[in-house]
């Protein structure tokens, strides 16, 4: 390798990488709904963080089914993050063999907040009806 | 006298005081995030600290460093989607100082270190552009009747904090209705004409990065481009106190800046930052 193209390399090796990591988190916010917050994309303090999205399970209680249950927890804690379809089946199909039900359906709400009038309310952000059925 | 003496001789080194710094932010990150996936890290910190014991006088290998790059790409491979951000510029500059232990050309280093912070903060003022919350204000809005800004100082205000308090209730009443019903609370303002201020703070926050991300690409060693990126690392941690990234940008800030008074700056704004992680009065 001639000495010219190794001082290139070392020179914009590692920013290069920087701007791959980048245009991965691009790419995942906008086809895999990942929280701009995360991935190595600089998005933090964009916009509310994903910690206050809401699970919401009709007739069940989420600080219910994530006491004591680590896995829940966590399964819960990745669909904030990434509301998208795979991960609400993933959490729907989890959330059934737990709790023994035959279906289940699962919402996601973000906050919305209005700063002219103050106004703050929740817009829905990705559902999943799941019947057991199609396990 | 004798004492600045000191300081300065160690301020005229700012590759090896940086580095020195960014280890023990290393060490320090290292060790908290060792708490998750313990039981895979133990070996590779032992194995790591026996050679850096018994071995780091004997090799050319710069032992610490390896160790530490190792863990920060291992944390990558297991909880890409989960680490902070300034993991990622952690790991970027780990690995710059990496290579520099090799080659030894400090034009190299200071040439990583530069487009990093250059493309790191671009890429911020890009997130913020396409935001819709951020552009319009109404994030800084919600964080501020939140009481999540300017924390530090909130204190001094009870009247803020009991507006706060009260946005607060208000949040955990309303997240306990049914969603599907659309109910919505109006948040009370922590002071006057809020909405406009967040806006022009949103404003201000995009043109501040921009500005500082063109002079660092442009005049990485002008004095000036320091002052500005000194004033936006202080003007974030008042904000916030982000206090993991902002050591990092210090460090940053440190390895490209010629002015001796404005290293010692750099120096004490990182060291500031460190302590804080380690009594976790900051974020780590």
């Amino acid at each position: 390798m001639s000495n010219t193209i190794k001082v290139l390399l070392l020179k914009y090796g590692i920013p290069s990488l920087a701007v791959i990591v980048i245009a991965v988190q691009f790419f995942f916010v906008n086809t895999q709904s990942l929280n701009k917050w995360k991935g190595g994309g600089y998005g933090m303090y964009t916009g509310i963080h994903y910690y206050y999205n809401q699970i919401y399970i009709p007739g069940m209680s989420v600080d219910s089914l994530i006491a004591n249950n680590n896995e829940m927890e966590r399964v819960f804690k990745h669909l904030k993050l990434m509301p998208n379809d795979d991960n609400l089946m993933s959490a729907a199909e989890f959330v059934v063999k737990t709790t023994h039900k035959d279906s289940i359906h699962i919402q996601i709400w973000k906050p919305s907040v209005n700063s002219k009038n103050g106004v703050y309310s929740r817009a829905l952000v990705n559902e999943i009806y799941f019947k057991k059925t199609s396990l | 006298m004798i004492y600045w003496i000191g300081i300065k001789e160690k301020l005229n080194n700012h590759i090896e005081l940086a580095s020195q710094l960014l280890l023990l932010m290393l060490g320090i990150y290292i060790s908290i995030m060792s708490e998750k996936y313990g039981i895979w890290k133990t070996p590779v910190l032992f194995l790591g600290l026996f050679c850096w014991f018994f071995f780091r006088h004997k090799t050319k290998h710069p032992i610490i460093w390896m160790v530490f790059s190792a863990l920060l790409v291992f944390d990558l491979y297991l909880m890409y989607l989960r680490v902070a951000n300034h993991h990622f510029v952690l790991t970027f500059m780990t690995l710059s100082v990496l290579c520099y232990r090799y080659h030894k050309r400090s034009d190299i280093l200071l040439k990583n270190t530069q487009i990093l912070l250059v493309i790191v903060i671009l890429a911020s003022v890009l997130q913020k552009l396409i935001s819709n919350q951020f552009i319009s204000g109404n994030f800084y809005y919600y964080m501020l009747n939140r009481g999540f800004l300017f924390d530090p100082f909130l204190g001094f205000f009870s009247e803020i904090s009991e507006v706060t308090k009260s946005n607060t209730e208000s949040l955990i009443a309303l997240q306990a209705t049914d969603p599907n019903i659309g109910e919505s609370i109006v948040l009370k303002d922590v002071f006057p004409n809020l909405g406009v201020i967040s806006q022009v703070f949103a404003m201000l926050t995009i043109a501040m990065e921009f500005i500082v991300a063109i002079a660092i690409l442009w005049k990485p060693k002008s004095r000036w481009t320091h002052l500005l990126f000194i004033m936006m690392i202080i003007g974030i941690l008042c904000t916030r106190l982000e206090t993991g990234f902002m050591a990092l940008l210090a460090i940053s800030g440190l390895f490209l800046c010629n002015n001796i008074k404005l290293r010692l700056l750099y120096a004490i704004i990182a060291m500031f930052c460190v302590v804080l992680v380690v009594t976790k009065l900051g974020y780590h």
